[in-house]
């Protein structure tokens, strides 16, 4: 198993590299001088160049690419210079914000997603199963804006059930956290249910056909039982892909739903350092969140692992 | 008539205002209650307070640096510039000294005397070139301010300025005054923790989420403010930023006329009330004359008389903005007869562009956002119509004033801001010579009606002057107007003694709740 682990390890350093390659190309890229954008309307010419060259910008990329990486290898990312805060400050102040979102998405679409399968498979092409399947592509096709309105408009406006809109910090109020959470949270669940539903209905439908099913089913056992014991765990290894996977899409849907919910997370820090050209905060966001998603792509590798010993053994 | 009698009479409009000024605050027939809380939902994130840092204050700051500064003058209701932290005033002939005697006993939240030396550093602080601050150019007409005496604050213009107390009194990153101490103390920390002498208090402040502002209990303004804490919140979705105002969570909120329907909405609902500004100045356009097709006027007159003002409304508005037909608007003093303004003709436009016998094509920057885009795709068709072609070029808005400044643009929209005297904008967008006459145009007329206007004191003949300059750029064709300024906050109808909105700035610090 450590073998295994450190193999991974190792694989990840290349892909690290790349993303910080790419996260340093994106900002360098963008159209805009960022010393203008610093300086302001009214900047001179002369200003520029001596913003310029205080900064490095007229250096070759590769140059600034290294000296960038550099500091970044020492832990500084660099300061926003509209806020003066330091990236790493301006990440801790909403990455826990951003965190709880995500978990409690994931947490719900799972809650709806794992037991629709399971009923879905267990009567495979009866009506519940073509219902909830076709509930499933309908949801798909919503996009999370509108769910976000349509649920603030039902809960918070006509029903006066939850917030529309704001945060509290966990700490400081528990339950007053949760509800504000309920709505972001469920608008996202319901892009990720469907996903999670078709996956592990599948699997569980092929699970069901082996033999060792219909020993089980011979020996007598109940048809719970060999459902939630049998045929889950069996069935559920595509299920941790796409659940680790779904972390890493969810940050893009947080993007869009902490703006319409008005939450303090990394997503609404990350629009606005697009719009205000914030491009120290929007390097090092990126660059945080990519690497934090190679991180968890490293995770589901050892689940995966622990639940299918094949795989670490480099049989599968 | 001896020269103090001159005086007297030149500066009694402005202690009369004064005096009118300061009715509303203690007049009986408003019962103000105090204490309570609101939240004000804003569009933006604050970045910070520190003019070396953020540069220039959007519309969210501009809400909060009215209740956590002071500046050194106000506008009263009828838009005249009234005492604040500064009592009088008197100015030279020439409009190019002015002096302010400064209210005394007031104090900074951290204890600091504030008084004329606290000002001019605060002024030095900003102009100093050594500080590399954006702020610095809006404050290049003033050459430096003096403090005689601990009361007393000199400004030294480098040009006639006859309405400087009314300028100088948006929220602005060059207005508010800090506590020197503050930013002295605090370095790199101060521009997320300002210190004003105004009515609130910063209390704390969750990035992204809450800005909590506590009343100042030893405010100068005895008996004011009156709510105990008002509570600022950035809600960038308009359509979440509504709903929470209808569900009570925001007691106030920014909005725009692109947020048409929520705006109707709220007018029929009996539970909120529409707080609605029509201010001066206007979205604007410039032509770049220097360069073909628009360094024929034939062209330009052609492209303003095929803009169908009305129906551009209702297509991006739902008929809200209102039309524009000269840069000053219905909220300016200055009122026109006759501002010359081209008729809308599609044939008299097809006619000029026939005449003119070469094909019409140019480019357009357009702001690279929704409402910049569809603004240039209804102005393509209407310039189509008439037979010209217009490309739209997208930017990013930080793109836009340096493409602007350096003339790289054959069309660039612009907009003249809400302030209380036409002067300064009018001076820097059409003198010549000015870094900011985009256009490129050159006309002594239109120079010495310029100039006339800002060193006169009689109002009727500075509208009639500012008329003049309408009608002659209206007739070069040189920049167009589309639609007034006009500004929006929904609010509660609970929410009590909302000011005029005075540059979109939503002013809290003066309500109450019923």
């Amino acid at each position: 198993m450590l073998n295994f682990v450190v193999r991974r390890l190792l694989a990840m350093l290349p892909v690290l590299l790349a993303v910080s390659l790419l996260t340093f190309l994106i900002a360098s890229l963008l159209p805009g001088d960022l010393a203008l954008v610093i300086l302001g309307d009214q900047a001179t010419p002369e200003n520029v160049a001596a913003l310029r060259r205080d900064m490095g910008l007229d250096q070759p990329l590769w140059w600034r690419y290294l000296s960038w990486l550099g500091q970044v290898l020492q832990g500084d990312l660099g300061r926003s210079f509209r806020t003066g805060q330091t990236v790493l400050q301006a990440v801790a102040e909403r990455i826990p914000v951003s965190l709880q979102l995500m978990l409690m998405a994931e947490f719900i679409g799972l809650l709806i997603g794992v037991p629709v399968a399971i009923a879905c498979a267990a009567r495979a092409g009866g009506a519940f199963d073509r219902f909830m399947t076709g509930s499933a592509f309908a949801m798909l096709s919503m996009p999370s804006f509108l769910v976000a309105i349509l649920l603030i408009y039902l809960f918070a406006v006509e029903l006066h059930w939850l917030p529309a809109t704001g945060y509290v910090p966990f700490t400081e109020a528990p339950l007053g956290n949760l509800r504000f959470f309920v709505l972001p949270a469920l608008t996202l669940a319901l892009a990720e249910w469907p996903g999670i539903m078709r996956v592990l209905r599948s699997d569980m439908i092929a699970t069901l056909q082996e033999d060792y099913i219909a020993l089980a089913k011979a020996k007598g056992l109940k048809p719970a039982r060999i459902l939630f014991v049998h045929a889950l765990k069996p069935s559920s290894l595509t299920l941790v892909t796409v659940t680790g996977i779904n972390i890493g899409r969810l940050l893009g849907g947080t993007l869009i739903v902490e703006s319409i919910f008005a939450l303090p997370g990394i997503g609404r820090l990350l629009v606005g350092a697009i719009y205000t050209r914030d491009l120290v905060i929007l390097q090092g966001v990126v660059l945080l969140v990519a690497c934090g998603f190679v991180i968890v792509n490293f995770i589901v590798d050892m689940l995966y692992a622990v639940l299918d010993p094949r795989i670490r053994h480099g049989h599968a | 008539m001896t020269k103090i009698a001159a005086a007297a009479r030149k500066h009694a409009p402005i202690f009369l205002v004064a005096a009118f000024a300061l009715l509303p605050l203690t007049g009986p027939a408003q019962a103000q209650k105090s204490g309570g809380s609101i939240t004000v939902g804003q569009e933006l994130e604050i970045a910070g307070f520190d003019p070396l840092k953020v540069g220039v204050y959007d519309t969210s700051t501009f809400t909060a640096a009215a209740a956590i500064f002071d500046t050194l003058t106000t506008l009263d209701e009828k838009g005249q510039a009234a005492p604040k932290l500064a009592v009088s005033w008197t100015h030279s002939d020439d409009y190019m000294t002015w002096t302010f005697k400064l209210r005394e006993g007031v104090k900074f939240h951290d204890g600091t005397p504030f008084n004329a030396q606290a000002f001019k550093e605060n002024f030095d602080r900003q102009k100093d070139p050594a500080n590399k601050c954006r702020c610095a150019f809006y404050i290049t007409n003033i050459k430096e301010v003096l403090a005689p005496d601990e009361y007393t604050l000199v400004y030294k213009l480098t040009d006639p300025s006859v309405n400087l107390p009314a300028v100088i009194t948006i929220q602005s990153q060059n207005n508010v005054v800090h506590s020197p101490t503050a930013w002295k103390t605090k370095g790199d920390d101060y521009n997320r923790n300002p210190v004003g002498t105004g009515p609130y208090i910063l209390k704390s402040w969750t990035a992204g989420d809450r800005m909590v502002l506590e009343k100042n209990p030893n405010y100068w303004d005895k008996g004011r403010p009156y709510l105990d804490r008002i509570i600022l919140k950035p809600l960038p979705d308009a359509q979440s930023r509504f709903a929470s105002l209808q569900s009570g969570e925001a007691d106030i909120i920014w909005d725009d006329e692109n947020d048409a329907d929520n705006i109707m909405k709220a007018q029929k609902d009996s539970k909120l009330t529409v707080h609605t500004y029509k201010g001066s100045g206007a979205a604007v356009y410039a032509f770049n004359t220097k360069v073909a097709p628009f360094d024929d006027v034939r062209v330009r007159q052609a492209l303003v008389m095929a803009i169908d003002r009305p129906k551009m409304s209702q297509a991006i508005t739902n008929g809200l903005s209102r039309p524009a037909s000269n840069p000053y608007g219905d909220g300016s003093w200055v009122k026109c007869k006759d501002d010359g303004a081209l008729p809308f003709d599609v044939e008299k436009a097809k006619a000029l562009i026939k005449d003119y016998g070469k094909p019409v094509e140019f480019k357009m920057l357009v702001t690279a956002t929704p409402r910049g885009r569809m603004v240039g795709q209804v102005l393509q068709q209407f310039w189509k119509r008439v037979g010209a072609n217009m490309e739209i070029e997208q930017v990013d808005q930080a793109t836009i004033p340096s493409r602007a400044f350096t003339r790289q643009f054959q069309m660039t929209p612009w907009r003249i801001v809400d302030l209380a005297d036409p002067d300064p904008q009018m001076y820097a967008n059409f003198r010549s010579g000015s870094p900011l006459a985009l256009a490129g145009y050159s006309n002594p007329e239109l120079d010495k009606l310029l100039d006339h206007a800002r060193v006169t004191a009689d109002l009727g003949q500075r509208s009639e002057d500012y008329c003049a300059i309408s009608r002659l750029i209206n007739k070069e064709a040189i920049w167009f107007w589309t639609f007034q300024n006009t500004y929006y906050a929904l609010s509660s109808a609970k929410l009590k003694g909302f000011p005029k909105m005075y540059n979109g700035v939503i002013d809290v610090s003066r309500t109450w709740l019923e």
